[in-house]
């Protein structure tokens, strides 16, 4: 191709006017097993990662996405958990050399330290020597480095009780509890209820929303006569068509069972 | 005819060359896992760009539906998990990418850190790499937040406040980030600006930087 | 020669290869999230409620003007949105047009210009309809006023979603 003086361009561009030819390097002369990047090795790179792909897409749909119930800020019983990844950091702050009045240290200063080594190791590290083995200090640090994130990772993951966050964040059915009802007159009046339960009957101190599991009336009906687990017996004090009222509305969800109160067809 | 549309294209913007160098790159041997099966730790970096890929598409695809409210944030992730076709493959992608990609971005980085490969004359590709890890931090941080549900809340609680641990700057970095005193809407909208936009822009620089320097200066030789 | 030839169809081989296997990782992650943006698109109409929006005893052989209102649901809103028919009765027939012009949309009258008596007139760009709502030829509008679906239950009228004819 012309250089220099005398060079023609594409009309008033500085696009060359001759054009360069269209030809693949020919790799034969080059010695040892070096590949053109197009197509050789490319397609092994990409059959890599079509298996990867496929990997990937088994575990999207092995396992949704988790989704919890809607952000409650009030709801201080929750067990807040960050991404698994942020987990070392979370863990660091437990322990007492870098809690309380030494937050600093566990917050800043040594993440600080970590993440600066990394940014500037080509400055910490200068010697010509590339193998790991050849320069000990480097590797190890990084050794160490990563084995206390594994071992914090895995402190967290071991400390936190998982089923008791499922629980807390799982998405719960709207109860609309018909306020105007008879059987929420009647519930209003029992004392002992309301301790445990609520006012609103969805659940209190000490007990759980009434609506949390599946009975009949036949069975919430013997549930507030006899107790069940933590719930003492006997605790009603009303009449026995009252307690009748209060079982059926209990076991239909919070609605008057005869009324018009349910606004579902 | 393709040809033809190639040649004219050609002719004016002379892309020959600027492919054609891409195309025709030496791989060298000792990367290639075809001659040495161990040289498959060469490939962590390709794949976390493949991750970052996949990650960009499906979080384009995903705001189709998503709105950054306090309000709507959370029905509207529970409508396209839970009502809209593929939804629940579309936001599956998003999410486990972002635990992909930080696994591949260690090992990655790894790789690096033991071949030695960060050495003089790559510094800047180390730093610029480095910075990459943080910013991937910084996306999976916001992104968590997100969805609105329990868990997006009280782990951006818990963030913050780590943040506003770090002396002196500690408040006012928690107040930048959370857009004001609560974790509320406004730093639901923030964290999806920051998401979106700020830090998948800074990442594409970044990423331009990374693999243009590895044009210039050629993959780091065999140990 | 011989050998440049070889060479040459290996390396086309490589690059078919290629984007085969291109092709396949690009669809395995574009056909989801594709599939996913079509979904309103590909989404079939929902089952239509009927409203209850008149009584048998107000209807006339004379078209009126009903207003009402529809529950619409649209993701994550519900919403109710008005809609309004023009109704009559013929012999024991009702018939229950929609207003919505097949022009370009505007809203149709009943007699809605003096010159054009027992005709829906639409002031938009003087397109007409006759009284059963089919178009009169010569007027912009192509095709006649929808139709909604009617159901009569105890003396009172439902409609339910517009048809097209």
């Amino acid at each position: 191709m012309q250089r220099g003086k005398g060079m023609k361009f594409v009309e008033d561009s500085r696009i060359p006017a001759e054009r360069k030819p269209n030809i693949p390097k020919d790799y034969s002369e080059y010695p040892g097993k070096t590949e053109a990047f197009w197509p050789n090795f490319l397609l092994r790179e990409w059959m890599i990662g079509a298996v990867f792909l496929v990997g990937y897409l088994c575990l999207t749909v092995a396992h949704p996405s988790p989704l919890e119930r809607v952000a409650d800020p009030t709801d201080s019983g929750y067990i807040p958990l960050p991404d698994w990844y942020f987990l070392f950091l979370y863990q660091l702050l437990k322990y007492e050399f870098a809690a309380g009045p030494y937050t600093v240290i566990g917050a800043v200063v040594m993440p600080g330290i970590a993440f600066g080594a990394l940014l500037l190791a080509p400055w910490l590290d200068r010697g010509v020597e590339r193998r790991p083995f050849k320069r000990p200090i480097a590797s190890g640090l990084m050794m160490l480095g990563v084995i206390s994130v594994i071992f914090l990772t895995w402190e967290s993951v071991d400390e936190h009780d998982w089923e008791a966050a499922a629980q807390q964040g799982e998405i719960v059915d709207d109860i609309e509890v018909d306020e105007e009802s008879e059987a929420f007159e009647i519930y209003l009046n029992q004392q002992s209820c309301i301790g445990c339960h609520g006012g609103d009957m969805l659940g209190g101190a000490a007990g759980p929303s009434v609506f949390a599991s599946e009975y009949t009336a036949e069975e919430v009906k013997d549930i507030i006569e006899n107790g069940l687990g933590d719930m003492p017996p006997g605790q009603f004090d009303g009449t026995d068509e009252e307690l009748e009222t209060l079982a059926e509305f209990i076991a239909n969800d919070g609605q008057d069972p005869n009324g018009d109160g349910g606004d579902d067809e | 005819m393709l040809q033809k549309i190639y040649d004219w294209v050609d002719e004016r913007l002379d892309i020959t060359p600027m492919w054609r160098d891409v195309a025709d790159h030496e791989v060298p041997e000792h990367v290639n896992p075809a001659h040495h099966f161990s040289a498959f730790v060469y490939c962590f970096g390709g794949l976390t760009f493949f991750v970052t890929v996949i990650q960009i598409l499906s979080g384009m695809f995903l705001t189709m539906y998503y709105v950054p409210d306090i309000i709507h944030a959370y029905e509207s992730v529970y409508f396209l998990q839970n009502e809209v076709t593929h939804g629940v493959i579309v936001r599956g992608m998003h999410h486990w990418g972002a635990s992909l990609v930080i696994v591949m971005m260690f090992l990655h980085t790894l790789r690096v850190f033991f071949t030695g490969s960060y050495k003089k004359p790559r510094e800047l590709n180390w730093v610029v790499g480095v910075l990459m890890f943080f910013v991937m931090l910084g996306l999976g941080f916001t992104g968590y937040l997100l969805p609105w549900d329990m868990k997006a809340y009280f782990a951006t609680v818990v963030g913050l406040e780590i943040a506003e641990s770090v002396p002196v700057v500690g408040g006012f970095a928690k107040a930048l980030l959370a857009g004001g005193e609560i974790i509320g809407a406004q730093t639901l909208t923030r964290f999806f600006a920051i998401h979106v936009f700020f830090l998948p822009g800074a990442l594409l620089g970044l990423l331009a930087a990374h693999f243009i320097m590895i044009r210039k200066q050629g993959i780091s030789g065999p140990l | 020669m011989e050998e440049k030839k070889h060479k040459v169809s290996r390396r086309q081989f490589l690059s078919y290869c290629l984007m085969g296997v291109g092709g396949f990782m690009a669809a395995g992650m574009i056909s989801p999230m594709v599939r996913f943006a079509l979904d309103p698109a590909l989404e079939a109409g929902g089952e239509s409620d009927f409203v209850q929006v008149t009584t048998l005893d107000d209807l006339t052989e004379e078209p009126q003007r009903f207003d009402f209102q529809v529950e619409v649901e649209d993701a994550w809103y519900t919403s109710d949105q008005p809609r309004s028919a023009w109704i009559y009765r013929e012999g024991d027939e009702i018939v229950a047009l929609s207003p919505t012009c097949t022009h370009l949309g505007c809203t149709v009258n009943w007699e809605g210009h003096d010159d054009h008596p027992n005709q829906f007139y639409c002031p938009c760009h003087h397109g007409r309809f006759e009284k059963d709502g089919v178009n009169i030829a010569g007027t912009p509008p192509t095709r006649p006023l929808d139709v909604y679906e009617v159901e009569v239950r105890d003396g009172s009228v439902y409609l339910g979603r517009p048809m097209q004819r």
